[in-house]
């Protein structure tokens, strides 16, 4: 995907939200309509389970309805402004759930394992056929580390702290392993599109 | 980019920092392209990675169940009203909280260089003290000012840290006690930003809200730098900037602050009474 449909898709998407902060409801489902399956995708991977996932969905869709006026477009663009609620969302239920009797704190070893499921069931068929081969590209050329650390920054709900514990390194190296990781991703995707 | 810089913007994309951070983060954000363009990227190379996993469609119903939901919300909890997104334009004063911005002015050291040419006219950083009655004007000299834009905005947020940590080092006086308002600004005339320190708000009637002026005494001409934001605490350190508006020059500039109605609050002059600054320069 070139950079230009992208930043096109963001600026609707501004208006959108826009919109949305003033109550108008036919933006709030367009909206719905543009990040439903990439959200909804996110929290399963997040949770676990797609009925979980799906009462998530429903809160953080809530949470964007009422938070949309706030939005500020100069600090993040729109749609990780709605997967920062979505992920919030899902760290705070899995935080809670973790601390129910008989749930297990912190798994022994939570290395998250990226999914490159080929499953059709209502997948985005060519763009994201097309996404999915970038990033392995992209991924395959990140160190295991970086790579690992960057799943887990981003696909689970731990702590720096404990994404440390996990990979058994000090926390000052997970936190530049994440950094690496990210900005090796963004090189290898920009480079992939050229 | 400072690797520390580098760090936060993919700790902020991840939204793995905290309040404090992500505040001062969003603070230096705003006046840097360069980061600003560092963090579209960020976000562009995690929306493709979210992209990648495995698309799952949400069952049909869901969006009818979010919209029953909405429809059951209190009345008093809607989006909040239009004005609010576009508040923040070019042209009208941008307000943050500056508070802790020594973390940012640490990592920011090394920006990249955007010149500021005014600076060589301007080696100076204006002061005002601001009580109820009085406006107290003094010029601080900056002799080694860069003419890069960040480390002149770190400059003033650093000294604007300083002051707000250390009033007593204010080369203006500020009444110490009494009735009514009493605060300070800091302005950069080069850069046409500066940071207000409200030590306490005056009192208001109800919905009356604050809007800070910088008047030029020469040409009459007024520039409204915002809306002071209503806290609990009724203190606080705020960034402001201004449009570029002629020469600057200490006897040419006055700082006020009026209490404006609800009903004028549009205004792109001042209506209400002066109640930060000096009350008799209309």
């Amino acid at each position: 995907m070139s950079p230009e449909p992208e930043n096109a898709a963001a600026i609707e998407e501004v208006c959108l939200l826009a919109q949305t902060g003033v109550g108008d409801r036919e933006a709030f489902r367009q909206l719905y309509d543009r990040y439903r399956v990439q959200l909804f995708s996110l929290a399963v991977r997040l949770v676990g389970n797609t009925g979980e996932a799906e009462e998530l969905l429903q809160d953080a869709f809530v949470k964007i309805w009422r938070n949309a006026a706030s939005y500020d477009s100069r600090k993040s663009r729109p749609f990780t402004w709605a997967v920062t609620i979505l992920r919030r969302t899902c760290i705070d239920h899995l935080r809670k759930r973790r601390h129910r009797p008989g749930t297990t704190p912190l798994p022994a070893n939570a290395e998250a394992t990226p999914d490159y499921s080929t499953s059709e069931d209502g997948r985005h068929a060519t763009e994201t056929r097309e996404d999915s081969a970038r990033l392995l590209g992209a991924l395959a050329k990140i160190p295991p580390n970086q790579r690992r650390a960057l799943e887990l920054a981003l696909f689970s709900e731990f702590t720096h702290s404990e994404i440390a514990r996990c990979l058994e390194q000090p926390v000052g190296t997970v936190k530049s392993w994440i950094r690496r990781g990210l900005l090796d991703l963004r090189t290898a995707i920009t480079d992939s599109a050229r | 980019m400072n690797p520390q810089l580098e760090e936060l913007a993919c700790l902020y994309v991840l939204d793995r920092l905290d309040a404090r951070e992500r505040a001062s983060f969003e603070a230096c954000l705003l006046h840097n392209p360069q980061l600003a363009a560092l963090v579209g990227e960020l976000e562009s190379a995690l929306a493709l990675r979210i992209r990648a996993l495995a698309q799952l469609e949400p069952p049909a119903g869901l969006l009818a169940q979010i919209e029953a939901r909405i429809d059951r919300l209190p009345a008093t909890s809607p989006p909040a009203p239009a004005g609010r997104v576009a508040s923040l334009g070019p042209g009208i004063a941008r307000w943050g909280i500056a508070a802790l911005l020594a973390v940012v002015v640490g990592v920011m050291a090394l920006q990249y260089l955007r010149r500021v040419p005014a600076v060589a006219e301007h080696p100076f950083v204006i002061i005002v003290g601001l009580d109820s009655h009085r406006s107290t004007l003094a010029e601080l000299p900056m002799p080694r000012r860069s003419q890069d834009a960040d480390a002149c905005f770190i400059q003033l947020a650093s000294l604007a840290e300083r002051f707000w940590e250390k009033p007593e080092d204010l080369p203006v006086k500020l009444r110490s006690t009494g009735e009514g308002g009493r605060g300070y600004a800091l302005f950069d005339p080069a850069t046409n930003q500066g940071f207000i320190a409200i030590q306490q708000l005056p009192a208001s009637e109800p919905g009356q809200r604050f809007h800070f002026w910088i008047l030029d005494t020469a040409s009459g001409q007024t520039r409204e730098a915002g809306v002071l934001p209503l806290t609990d605490s009724n203190r606080g350190l705020y960034f402001f900037s201004v449009a570029p508006a002629g020469e600057a020059r200490p006897g040419h500039l006055d700082f006020f602050v009026t209490a404006e109605d609800p009903t004028t609050s549009q205004t792109t002059r001042p209506r209400g009474k002066i109640v930060l600054g000096d009350n008799t320069i209309f």
